[in-house]
């Protein structure tokens, strides 16, 4: 070979991550695609970007009302700065995974017309969801100051927690982007498996809910924990409002164990999600 | 020379010139039946069912040197738009590989991935980052590109509201504005007015002359000829032809008349007789033409027809029609009947020698026909419509179809 040819046509063989030193150059597409998806969220509103900071604020209102009226605690102490947290998290998971279904699909004339790596598209609604999730935190972190419920002493751990989060909403989003290319099934199964999930994530339910008198076992502790959201929400409630990641009569016999499986998880579904897209990726011009 | 192989230019007056393009052994195989469901595809794999696929290329082999413009022609179908995906990178190849030397823009097809709801503006910017130009760089060009594209006063529209004319030349001014080492144009010449298309010759005109290298595709052969410094024929997925411009648009044009004139033939009848071959002998005396198309200057044409009738047939009348390719209509039409040549009866195989005088008509194309009938014309035993291509190459000084005796005498 010629040591002079540059083979690399700026798309036709790498699916993005691959090329370390290509991937600056597309800064430019992931900004303007996550502006894009920012702005189309809101486009044609009054209010514009305001509703990213408006709708948590509405929300939290929303649950403040009706789970006092529906009685929703039971007995467990600041529970609606507890659900209103977990609502606020999981939201940046589901809004994820219902973006990123069409990242693929629904940019068939680019994907069909130009070359770029792919997963700039999936990648970048995972992006734009989490700067939205930055946003409504502001409100969330000032309800809980408000409230008092607000505790820093653990505030680092928010970096792995976001961290980990956005992992796993990467893969989630590379994941559902990729397949639903190829299974329009998926956007279908999407909408069930999500409402399972969030019913499997102590999201308004604290992992020491009374299921009965009989002790969990040891085993059901760390599937519970295979559920990565269950570990991620126990972080972002320890990093900010100091409750205990997992309740003592939870603790594993090895400490920060079940934590440690829901993060690999993450991680998992991170590599999973590259795996699967780049296994796709020379399909996506003969499907769409 | 051995050694430098790999990296020199495939055309023949080259001297070994650097390739931009590389295509090597490129087969590229869609599946039809597409897997639309997770069931779908069970089933397929646990059916083992082999997924029945199309060919669109086969074995294609092309470089493209530096600087060089290369045309692409062939009917539709033929795998022009696949060949220019892969190498734009948005199709992969099933076998083979494709490799390019520096940047690659892409004009597939009008406003190659324009966003609808983005405005001029976003859709230029968007484009850029695409093709991983830095934003710096793209808000330089802009000006050039809106201008280029005539396009001052609607930037900031969404492109929906764009007409189709507005949207292709923004996707032109975009693609060639954005610099690249490569260009790829598919029939994007067939769109814009007369003044666009004006600017896009000189821009590609400029583009060859800044030492870039093109690949484009177009149904307007005079233009593709105009432009090319090759011209690549592409059939069925294969290079039927690879050259000099005028040759290989020649071949290309010859043949999809052919395959035109194949298209039209037509037979039907009772077939109680039945012509078993129709076919030209050799203008200059011999044997017949192997083909169904015949091409000559000579003023006398002959052919055989043979047939095969399944019973005793009274009274036969063989006919025959001459048309134009081009318009269908009718040149000469006549029968053994009316040439006053009694036939005898049919019965078996049988056939007959038609001679015809075409030195009155013009050069052109024209399609035969013939017929078997009986004498009252009632009943048609099998009718061969346009099942032979003469093309009549003796190009002849007067105007209109047919010679005519015309004598001049100055007045009295």
């Amino acid at each position: 070979m010629d040591p002079r040819a540059q083979i690399a046509s700026p798309v036709a063989v790498q699916p993005g991550w691959t090329r370390k030193t290509g991937l600056a150059k597309w800064n430019g597409l992931v900004r303007i695609l996550v502006l894009r998806n920012l702005s189309i969220r809101y486009k044609g509103s009054a209010l514009g970007f305001f509703w990213s900071l408006l709708t948590p604020a509405l929300t939290i209102a929303m649950y403040a009302i009706f789970a006092s009226i529906l009685k929703f605690n039971r007995g467990q102490p600041a529970y609606l700065q507890y659900l209103v947290t977990g609502i606020i998290v999981w939201n940046f998971t589901a809004g994820t995974l219902n973006d990123s279904l069409f990242s693929i699909a629904g940019n068939a004339n680019l994907v069909k017309k130009v070359s770029f790596p792919r997963a700039i598209l999936p990648l970048s609604t995972a992006l734009a969801n989490c700067v939205n999730f930055l946003l409504t935190a502001l409100p969330l972190a000032l309800y809980l100051a408000l409230t008092g419920t607000l505790h820093l002493r653990h505030v680092a751990w928010l970096a792995p927690a976001v961290a980990l989060h956005v992992a796993l909403c990467s893969g989630i989003a590379l994941l559902a982007g990729t397949l639903n290319v190829f299974f329009r099934d998926v956007q279908h199964a999407v909408g069930v498996g999500q409402l399972a999930w969030f019913f499997l994530s102590p999201v308004f339910y604290g992992l020491d809910l009374q299921l009965g008198a009989v002790p969990v076992p040891d085993v059901w502790k760390g599937i519970v924990f295979v559920n990565p959201m269950t570990g991620i929400l126990a972080m972002y409630r320890y990093a900010l409002m100091g409750l205990p990641m997992v309740p003592p009569e939870w603790e594993a016999a090895v400490p920060g164990a079940w934590i440690a499986i829901s993060a690999l998880v993450s991680v998992a579904v991170l590599l999973l999600g590259m795996a699967v897209l780049r296994a796709g990726d020379r399909k996506f011009g003969d499907v769409l | 020379m051995k050694g430098k192989t790999g990296s020199t230019c495939g055309a023949d007056d080259s001297g070994g010139r650097e390739w931009a393009i590389d295509v090597s052994h490129v087969v590229k195989r869609f599946r039809l039946a597409r897997a639309g469901s997770v069931k779908t595809a069970i089933i397929d794999a646990v059916r083992r069912r082999p997924a029945t696929t199309f060919t669109a290329l086969d074995d294609v082999s092309l470089r493209v040197c530096r600087g060089e413009t290369v045309g692409i022609v062939g009917e539709n179908g033929a795998g022009k738009s696949t060949l220019l995906s892969i190498i734009a990178g948005t199709l992969h190849p099933t076998s083979g590989t494709v490799r390019t030397r520096g940047t690659v823009s892409s004009l597939l097809e009008l406003g190659a991935g324009f966003h609808p709801d983005l405005t001029g503006r976003e859709n230029v910017m968007l484009y850029g980052a695409i093709m991983g130009i830095p934003r710096a760089t793209m808000r330089r060009r802009f000006d050039e590109i809106v201008e280029f594209a005539g396009l001052e006063r609607f930037i900031d529209q969404p492109v929906r509201f764009y007409s189709s004319g507005m949207y292709v030349r923004l996707g032109f001014s975009v693609a060639v504005q954005v610099d690249p080492d490569i260009l790829l144009v598919d029939e994007v010449l067939a769109v814009g007015d007369a003044d666009f298309q004006r600017k896009c010759l000189e821009k590609m005109d400029e583009f060859r002359h800044a030492g870039k290298s093109m690949l484009l595709i177009s149904h307007d052969i005079a233009t593709i000829r105009r432009v090319s410094d090759r011209i690549a024929y592409l059939s069925h997925g294969r290079i039927e032809g690879l050259g000099d411009p005028a040759e290989i648009s020649k071949t290309y044009l010859d043949d999809s008349i052919r395959a035109n004139a194949a298209a039209r033939r037509r037979e039907w009848g009772t077939l109680d007789a039945q012509f078993t071959s129709a076919e030209f002998l050799d203008p200059a005396g011999g044997g017949p033409v192997s083909g169904i198309v015949l091409e000559t200057s000579e003023s006398r044409i002959r052919v055989r027809l043979r047939w095969n009738a399944v019973k005793r047939l009274d009274g036969p009348v063989v006919g025959f029609s001459l048309e134009e390719a081009e318009s269908g209509r009718i040149v000469h039409g006549s029968n053994t009947q009316q040439a006053g040549l009694a036939m005898q009866p049919l019965d078996g195989a049988g056939g007959i020698e038609l001679t015809l005088e075409i030195g009155s008509v013009q050069a052109g194309d024209y399609l035969l026909s013939f017929s078997l009938h009986n004498s009252d014309h009632s009943v048609n035993w099998h009718r061969l419509e346009r099942c032979l291509l003469l093309r009549y190459r003796a190009r002849k000084p007067w105007d209109g179809v047919c010679a005519m005796p015309a004598t001049w005498s100055a007045p009295r």
